[in-house]
């Protein structure tokens, strides 16, 4: 009996010697990167995109770890800060990098991502640190800000693209007398009314000729012609839903995915959403044209970058993870990226397939303008963004007025800005 | 005949007695947990408060110079203050509204012969559902979009009513303190029908041949012996009205929208640390938190202590 069983259990070590062989060949050898993100919504995407990586490199697995964007600031920070964290992350932009920037928790990768060089300096600005200027990212996209329209709304109406402010306005009112919502936004949660104000502002105030200006103090937020950008944002609020400030960035999405909204003026970051939720809507864009009196005598496209992929300095897989970032820099994660998200790569040569995402791109490229409060205003607390976002609430609500909340804007700024004369 | 349960040095009423160090070994777990995430975090935040930081990383000792940026600099100084007003406005309403609603569903199922079970079990659902659903239930019955509750309104002809109920800052307040009520109300249904369960019949019975009717009962009797359980009710209800997070954030944003009309503490010290840009968030968030947990510590071992001695002479 006795030996019986030892004979059984010899055969039973012989049947699993292979396996627990190759289990510890397997882990020996296999790095798994985790790469963290604030973009649920695109885990499947990322998944078909690290395949590809993982395909040529049969030693490395990505795991594509995903967080709700309204808790992932407090995860990355303690993902950063703690021990066993995150290889790779998404980082935002600007001034919301800077605080890991001057933490330490993030690697410089100035000289060590070849594929930096294949992105436009421009875009490096916001994967920069604000003091010491190195790249703590490869930044994954631009965004560009401008007016989504519904084709089919516009031609039951005979309405056309417009080209001067005059028809933009005239289509409006057509819409509004036809009882369609001229254009739907979300003013109840105010993240991103500085953005959407953008598309009507940037025109009037200048773009990049006032941004110079702004930066050397040669003007401030309170000159008249910002004044007239704010009071032209202001005015738009008979062609937004009834109680806009009671309609929030989701509801504002549906009205427009739903038809009942004939246009939408947003980041190029709605496109996938849009054309995800309603393949049958027939999305075209534009610029919208300046009103009389505006700096700029044709609209203008505003881009930003939207974040970057970093590498965590305490990372315990330092090359594979920087391999990997070297591979997020390419040509080919660009473009894979694009086109599985609708989105923009920074990245040179990248080609969007999407027409529309195209059209952006192109328009970006010859009416380019920076977000302003995002690029240049986004350092230091209180920050461009966090002031206009409720101020442009109350503007809505009738609690302030553009001058004030231009006032506003400038005595907050300039508690930590100072202009480079 | 029944026999006699064990006795002897190690047990006591038929129970095990445990000698003083395995004692020791059952509380241990209790107060690592409590130690590792309650008390140790504390601490920390406590500590940090008094640095000043430069994004994650600690600089040098900055003294008080964290808590005067709160109430010198903007946008500090502006949104303390107003945040903390609305803590003690939801907290004012609370009161009012649990002690005597809680209180009067509490009475009503007290008295009531057959349901009770079932009327407390349905008072005390919408408490174990999380904070941030009940929250975006509501936005989403309240859009005045596609919400059904305006569309309700518009169907019986009240249309006036149908308001931008989270687009106002003038409704919007009173949205969030009444959701809160709605959510938490099972809380004191239950406190209340336990010590309603508690008063002895016979003082009741005893004021009833005196000729008391059921208001000076209730007034002279009842509440009296019931006190406590609005001790507790209140305090309880001051921490959580002063620690609010889940449903101002779920039904107003991070910024307490509409114009910061829903704004409370929590979300300006989520706002600093998370989202302000100050590389400085870190210790200026700290010292937010540390005069917080001050003010509820402070605030709620005193209003106990007053409660009790009152209560105590009451007795």
């Amino acid at each position: 009996m006795k030996r019986s069983r030892l004979v059984a259990g010899a055969v039973l070590l012989a049947t699993l010697a292979p396996t627990l062989y190759t289990t510890s060949a397997h882990a020996d050898t296999e790095t798994t990167l985790n790469v963290w993100s604030w973009r649920p919504e695109d885990a499947s995407a990322y998944k078909d995109i690290f395949a590809v990586y993982e395909a040529a490199h049969p030693n490395i697995k990505v795991n594509f770890q995903t967080y709700v964007a309204t808790q992932y600031p407090q995860i990355l920070t303690t993902g950063l800060t703690g021990k066993n964290g995150p290889d790779i992350v998404q980082t935002q932009a600007y001034g919301r990098l800077q605080p890991f920037v001057l933490g330490g928790n993030l690697v410089p990768l100035n000289g060590k991502v070849s594929g930096l060089s294949n992105i436009a300096t421009a875009n490096l600005g916001g994967s920069s640190g604000h003091i010491d200027g190195k790249i703590y990212g490869v930044p994954f996209a631009t965004q560009t800000i401008q007016m989504f329209y519904n084709k089919d709304i516009f031609a039951k109406y005979n309405l056309s693209v417009p080209k001067t402010w005059a028809n933009f306005i005239k289509n409006n009112d057509t819409l509004k007398k036809a009882g369609v919502i001229p254009m739907s936004v979300g003013a109840k949660d105010t993240f991103l009314l500085p953005l959407i104000s953008e598309a009507f502002t940037s025109a009037v105030y200048g773009g990049p000729a006032f941004e110079r200006d702004v930066l050397s103090g040669n003007k401030t937020f309170e000159d008249p012609l910002y004044v007239k950008a704010i009071s032209t944002f202001a005015d738009m609020k008979e062609y937004m839903p009834d109680n806009v400030v009671g309609v929030s960035y989701s509801d504002s999405q549906t009205l427009f995915i739903s038809e009942r909204a004939a246009m939408f003026p947003g980041g190029s970051f709605e496109l996938g959403f849009f054309q995800a939720q309603n393949p049958n809507l027939k999305i075209g864009t534009f610029q919208i044209p300046p009103p009389p009196g505006s700096a700029s005598k044709t609209g203008l496209t505003p881009t930003y970058v939207d974040g970057s992929w970093s590498l965590n300095a305490k990372s315990t897989n330092q090359a594979a993870a920087l391999n990997l970032l070297r591979w997020m820099a390419s040509q080919q994660f660009g473009q894979l990226f694009s086109n599985k998200l609708s989105q923009m790569s920074p990245i040179r040569g990248v080609t969007f397939i999407n027409p529309l995402l195209a059209q952006m791109a192109a328009n970006a490229k010859r009416y380019p303008a920076p977000y302003l409060l995002i690029a240049d205003f986004r350092w230091a607390a209180p920050t461009g963004t966090d002031i206009m976002a409720p101020g442009l609430q109350k503007l809505f609500l009738g609690t302030t007025n553009p001058a004030q909340l231009a006032t506003a804007l400038q005595t907050g700024i300039s508690t930590w800005f100072k202009p480079k004369k | 005949m029944r026999k006699a349960p064990p006795s002897g040095p190690h047990t006591r009423k038929g129970g095990v007695r445990l000698s003083r160090s395995a004692s020791f070994y059952f509380v241990l777990p209790a107060v690592l947990i409590f130690g590792v995430f309650i008390l140790y975090p504390m601490f920390m935040a406590f500590s940090y408060a008094f640095f000043e930081w430069h994004g994650t990383a600690r600089g040098a000792f900055h003294g008080i110079g964290n808590f005067i940026t709160l109430f010198t600099r903007e946008p500090y100084k502006t949104d303390v203050p107003r945040a903390f007003s609305h803590n003690i406005l939801i907290f004012g309403a609370e009161m009012i509204l649990q002690n005597t609603i809680g209180l009067g569903i509490a009475y009503a199922l007290h008295n009531l012969k057959r349901g009770k079970r079932f009327f407390q079990t349905l008072y005390t659902l919408p408490y174990l559902v999380s904070s941030i659903v009940i929250g975006y239930l509501w936005t989403l019955m309240l859009s005045s979009t596609f919400g059904p509750v305006n569309r309700l309104l518009e169907i019986i002809g009240l249309d006036k009513f149908a308001l931008p109920w989270l687009g106002d800052p003038r409704t919007a307040i009173w949205v969030l303190i009444l959701v809160v009520t709605w959510q938490w109300i099972g809380f004191p249904v239950l406190l209340y029908g336990a010590a309603l369960g508690g008063v002895p019949a016979d003082l009741e019975e005893a004021a009833s041949i005196d000729g008391a009717n059921r208001r000076q009962r209730f007034f002279a009797v009842t509440l009296p012996l019931i006190m406590p359980a609005v001790t507790t009710v209140s305090v309880l209800g001051f921490i959580g009205a002063m620690e609010a997070f889940a449903l101002p954030y779920a039904l107003g944003g991070s910024t307490g929208s509409p114009a910061g009309s829903t704004d409370v503490l929590s979300l300006v010290f989520y706002r600093v640390a998370f989202e302000s840009g100050d590389s400085n968030g870190t210790g200026i968030s700290s010292a937010l938190a540390t005069l917080l947990f001050i003010f509820i510590f402070g605030a709620s071992v005193l209003a106990t202590g007053i409660m009790r001695r009152r209560e105590e002479n009451r007795t």
